[in-house]
């Protein structure tokens, strides 16, 4: 697992939840601007995914290795659906479902991370 | 009960038009369960369910017979959330409600038990606590659902 990338991507997720708790509280709809840096936040997600799926199979893994998958095939699935979910609201209550999977996602990759720390 | 249209995937709001979706707070959109704020409770269900579902998952896969009571417990519990998610989502009124009560009842039982008798419960569960694992979310979570649910009937 690549700290850097994690920690970036956790950083990536809280400011797309402080940045859609906003949106809501001028209530405003969905703009572009989420969804863009939702597609960011996936993007950087995948690669984080075939970086830990790479380390699996050359048999890098932690202990934990089902755990691991269960939480990495989780936060690849969370944002485009949370985007789905999102865009179909056009309140204010769109961007507070983002912000709900922008808070998930730092938790998951976190778990991650101590989950990969186990083995070494 | 106020079934309304079940088969359709599009929201309940059949007066307003599609294209012009002016941010106007709550008009007279019916009274969908699963809009405006709905829509974030789906969410958040939907995220526990996928939390203590994987959980149980991998933990009765593994290792049932270290806690059978505990992993029991983390799956049905996210048999609850991911009901209480699609009941939301599709507007099913009667369903939310009643899987509202049994994840208020399932959290303070199993938080009760818990804490008065831990060695029944040797793996924590998401209810484990009140929830104290996941910052109290499942307890607090069925009183908003109910909240939010009796406040869109008076709507």
């Amino acid at each position: 697992m690549i700290d850097p990338l994690a920690i970036g991507l956790i950083v990536l997720a809280l400011v797309i939840a402080l940045v859609s708790l906003l949106t809501t509280a001028l209530n405003k709809a969905m703009g572009n601007v989420l969804l863009v840096a939702l597609g960011v936040l996936e993007l950087g997600l995948l690669v984080q995914a075939g970086f830990l799926i790479a380390a699996l199979v050359r048999g890098e893994g932690p202990a934990e290795t089902a755990t691991l998958i269960g939480y990495m095939l989780g936060t690849v699935v969370i944002p485009p659906v949370a985007a789905f979910w999102g865009v179909g609201e056009r309140s204010r209550w769109g961007p507070a479902v983002i912000a709900v999977a922008g808070f998930a996602i730092p938790g998951m990759v976190g778990r991650m991370m101590q989950i990969w720390q186990g083995v070494a | 009960m106020n079934e309304t249209a079940d088969g359709h995937d599009t929201p309940v709001d059949t007066d307003s038009g599609h294209e012009a979706g002016a941010a106007v707070p709550s008009s007279g959109d019916g009274h969908g369960i699963g809009s405006g704020p709905g829509r974030v409770l789906v969410a958040v269900y939907a995220v526990f369910a996928l939390a203590a579902g994987s959980r149980a998952a991998v933990q009765i896969a593994r290792q049932f017979d270290e806690a059978p009571l505990a992993y029991s417990l983390s799956a049905f519990a996210a048999v609850v959330y991911l009901l209480l998610a699609v009941a939301l989502a599709t507007g099913r009124r009667t369903l939310a409600l009643v899987a509202c009560g049994i994840e208020l009842a399932g959290v303070l039982i199993v938080g009760t038990l818990s804490l008065a008798d831990p060695a029944a419960f040797p793996k924590a569960t998401v209810w484990s606590g009140f929830g104290s694992g996941y910052v109290f979310i499942p307890m607090v979570l069925p009183l908003i659902g109910l909240y939010w649910l009796s406040r869109r009937k008076q709507a």
